[in-house]
């Protein structure tokens, strides 16, 4: 299961990946007044855009009982230097919320089919970053929770019209 | 060299399209080795054990070889190829196996 940025159609596999408009809880941080704000709601999803969040904030996060994502597009817009540099932000950011007991996720965040990568690559994406096998399919287990909250939504709005 | 003395392999397959379709031997070489070489840079290549081991041209599946114990990091590598001088391309992993017959 995977979180992506656009409408998957039936013939895209819309049942095997969340799209970010059905997740209500899901938040962009572009910087770090928007994380700490974002980290104060119930569980919220937050994905920071410079990977950097306060250690308090974090500590919020995990009281709310939210979780940070870490998007694999963000790494296939940047080249070089500056992918590397990006990639050492995630790993330091995974050990913080490993030490402040906040939850984790790993997604590709795409913005077109392109973007889109498997199970596998997103496991080594998360294993590369330093997160062992049991964060991992925690991290899993979250994505597949959020899409049986995502189905209950989408239900309740059908029978609301 | 003594078995406990080399370094353990694994061999991953892959499908490897430009612009949709596989590119001929000679470029998916050059796009293979220079991705790996600009992800890890020459003394992580080395370190990696990488070798490019098979390629169809037909179909742009292959198998390419690494360092047990850094497949995951050879995957991510992989899995970061999203273009090749402008043109979108896609190195995409199918499987894993310590011997190429399995694969």
């Amino acid at each position: 299961m995977d979180i992506v940025r656009f409408e998957l159609s039936a013939n895209e596999g819309a049942g095997r990946a969340l799209s970010v408009s059905s997740l209500p809880n899901f938040f962009d941080a572009a910087n770090a007044l928007a994380a700490k704000q974002a980290c104060r709601k119930k569980g919220a999803l937050v994905h920071p855009s410079s990977y950097e969040i306060d250690d308090g904030d974090l500590l919020e996060l995990s009281r709310a009982g939210g979780a940070v994502v870490f998007s694999f597009s963000d790494v296939l817009s940047e080249r070089g230097f500056r992918r590397s540099i990006l990639i050492s932000k995630m790993r330091l950011l995974l050990t913080a919320c490993r030490k402040r007991g906040t939850g984790f996720l790993f997604a590709t965040l795409a913005k077109d089919a392109s973007q889109m990568r498997s199970a596998r690559e997103l496991t080594a994406f998360a294993a590369v970053l330093g997160a062992t096998d049991v964060e991992r399919k925690e991290a899993e287990k979250k994505i597949t929770s959020l899409s049986g909250a995502s189905a209950k939504l989408k239900n309740l709005a059908q029978v609301e019209k | 060299m003594k078995p406990t003395e080399r370094f353990k392999r694994r061999y991953i397959s892959f499908s490897l399209s430009l612009e949709g379709k596989p590119p001929a031997y000679p470029e998916a070489k050059e796009i293979v080795h220079s991705h790996f070489l600009s992800f890890f840079g020459e003394s992580g290549v080395s370190s990696l054990a990488f070798k490019l081991v098979k390629y169809d041209a037909a179909t742009g599946a292959g198998i390419l070889r690494c360092e047990r114990s850094r497949t995951d990091e050879a995957i991510l590598c992989m899995a970061c190829l999203s273009e090749w001088k402008g043109a979108p391309a896609r190195l995409e992993p199918l499987s894993t196996s310590g011997t190429i017959k399995r694969l």
